[in-house]
């Protein structure tokens, strides 16, 4: 196929996806080991994991939108909700097994007092922990994080859909192996565990993007270069 | 008061044991470069039967988990997994591209060349992530060779990835990948179980006594597994040029594997252990 303009959009939305799936990452309430046993805030798992679940269920509301719709926004938008419905799904049940299962509160670790709803923390606090579950300000944050990603990953699709001429599937999963080429990266710069917005770690954010801006710009020119060299009329 | 005296024991203990331990014969470097260049060899010959396919992934697997091993050994703070998906993403790409630019130089439906530029455009942007990875002024890991290892994972990934495609569908046509693998929903676990088999071994094995051969047995274990469910995805999409036995025989190789490796596991992980309790569920196999 020969190079025409739009194809260039491509390496764009690609990069912002990217620099998208990067912010989300720093926003997401990751716990780990830690947090298995109750002793710092966020859901129990790794960044990678929690953002590959939510991206994923981003992913599928996605393609099922595309399959009605060519509006990018749309496409984008429903790619966001989904991920935001998943990671708030998962860090509702979260919390219900560390309240009800553990017997702890969600209380943050970073924060004296919740800047959002100014609901004092340090008190109910387990001392020597790194607060527990995930109280509101982390919640509000993770949202956050959800919708960005989400974003991110369906701007991604919308551009492998429908400028490079893929199909769903196809423009699915290479638009979910180059956002958890990006998200991993994050997630290297966040180093185990993080509560978000509040998290002195995310000031870290400017180092994961520019390494983000470099992997994003070289998997865009990858896809491009494939979109070039498939077969007269794509695939 | 008497001094209890120093268990004897425990020298018992420290002696080396024979008989189980499995010797794996090359070093990292070698087994790179080896297992790259017999894996890239299978990849671009895609005339050859399911099994010599087979053989190829399971080389990139060990590779792979190897790369792995000598980064995920340092502390990576995210956990193993995070890289053994790191691998396959890069792979899925690296696999795209090298299939868009399959049909340059080929002989079809034996003879693919050009599948190896995703390969090396895979390393390179290993190389460039293990860079802003490790450099001081972006991510500083400081893990010593990050750069070369994610620069094997991108390749082996995309081995992996190319090598498995080339096993359901017979060829590395773009369009045939895209009917039987993509639209067929088996990329999803083809995807899942890749990644496994790069993380899982280490994933599993790491601590204090951890040692390489039994590491990469828990990956060639692995790859009989996927072998077994390829075949089975074979013989549904019908898509072998060889007819049936083709997938029978992908799946008698995949259960060999699966059975030799399980043995020795769990044999070296009762051998090498001090004790074990349990059920004796596993027990009674070794």
């Amino acid at each position: 196929m020969a190079l025409e303009p739009e194809m260039i959009l491509i390496v764009g939305y690609v990069v912002i996806g990217g620099l998208l799936a990067s912010l989300g990452a720093h926003l997401l309430p990751v716990g780990g080991a830690p947090a298995a046993m109750g002793t710092a805030t966020g859901v129990a798992t790794g960044t990678v994991q929690l953002m590959f679940g939510a991206v994923m269920t981003g992913l599928f509301t996605s393609s099922t939108v595309s399959s009605f719709s060519n509006n990018i926004w749309l496409v984008a938008i429903s790619g966001a909700v989904g991920a935001a419905i998943m990671i708030t799904v998962v860090m509702f049940m979260a919390n219900i097994m560390y309240v009800f299962g553990c017997g702890i509160v969600p209380v943050s670790g970073r924060v004296a007092v919740d800047p959002i709803t100014k609901e004092p923390q340090t008190p109910y606090k387990t001392p020597q922990t790194d607060g527990h579950g995930v109280p509101n300000v982390v919640f509000i944050s993770g949202t956050m994080g959800g919708f960005v990603g989400g974003f991110g990953g369906g701007l991604m699709y919308f551009a492998l859909l429908f400028y490079a001429n893929f199909t769903y599937v196809t423009a699915a999963i290479a638009a979910l192996s180059i956002f958890l080429a990006n998200a991993i990266l994050a997630a290297y710069n966040i180093r185990g565990t993080t509560e978000g917005l509040y998290d002195p770690k995310f000031k870290r954010l400017p180092k994961a993007l520019v390494s983000s801006l470099a992997i994003s710009v070289l998997a865009g020119i990858v896809v491009l270069l494939a979109t070039i060299g498939l077969p007269q009329g794509g695939i | 008061m008497t001094v209890t005296p120093a268990v004897v024991e425990e020298e018992e203990v420290t002696a080396p044991k024979k008989g189980l331990s499995f010797k794996f014969p090359f070093a990292e470097t070698e087994l790179g470069l080896i297992a790259g260049i017999l894996a890239a060899i299978i990849t671009i010959f895609t005339g050859l039967p399911a099994v010599i396919k087979a053989v190829g992934m399971l080389l990139a697997f060990v590779w792979g988990a190897d790369s792995v091993r000598k980064t995920s050994k340092y502390g990576l703070g995210t956990g193993v997994p995070s890289i053994g998906v790191l691998g396959i993403g890069y792979g899925v790409i690296g696999a795209l591209m090298g299939l868009a630019f399959a049909r340059y130089g080929s002989v079809e439906g034996i003879f693919y060349p050009a599948v190896l530029i995703g390969v090396l455009f895979m390393g390179g942007i290993g190389l460039v992530s293990g860079y802003f990875s490790n450099n001081e002024k972006f991510i500083a890991m400081k893990i010593p060779r990050l750069e070369r290892a994610m620069m094997e994972l991108g390749m082996a990934g995309t081995l992996v990835i190319l090598l498995q495609f080339s096993i359901v569908t017979g060829s590395l046509r773009f369009d045939a990948v895209v009917d039987q693998v993509m639209d067929t929903g088996v990329i999803a676990f083809m995807f899942i179980l890749s990644c496994m088999g790069m993380f899982h071994p280490y994933n599993a094995c790491l601590g204090p006594d951890e040692r390489r051969e039994r590491t990469l047995m828990l990956s060639l274990e692995i790859s009989g597994l996927i072998s077994i469910i390829l075949g089975f995805a074979m013989i549904v999409l019908g898509t072998s040029p060889f007819g049936l036995w083709d997938p029978i025989a992908l799946i008698v190789f995949g259960v060999i594997v699966w059975v030799v490796f399980y043995r020795r596991f769990i044999k070296a992980c009762m051998k090498e252990c001090y004790a074990t309790v349990g059920t004796g569920l596993i027990k009674t196999i070794g």
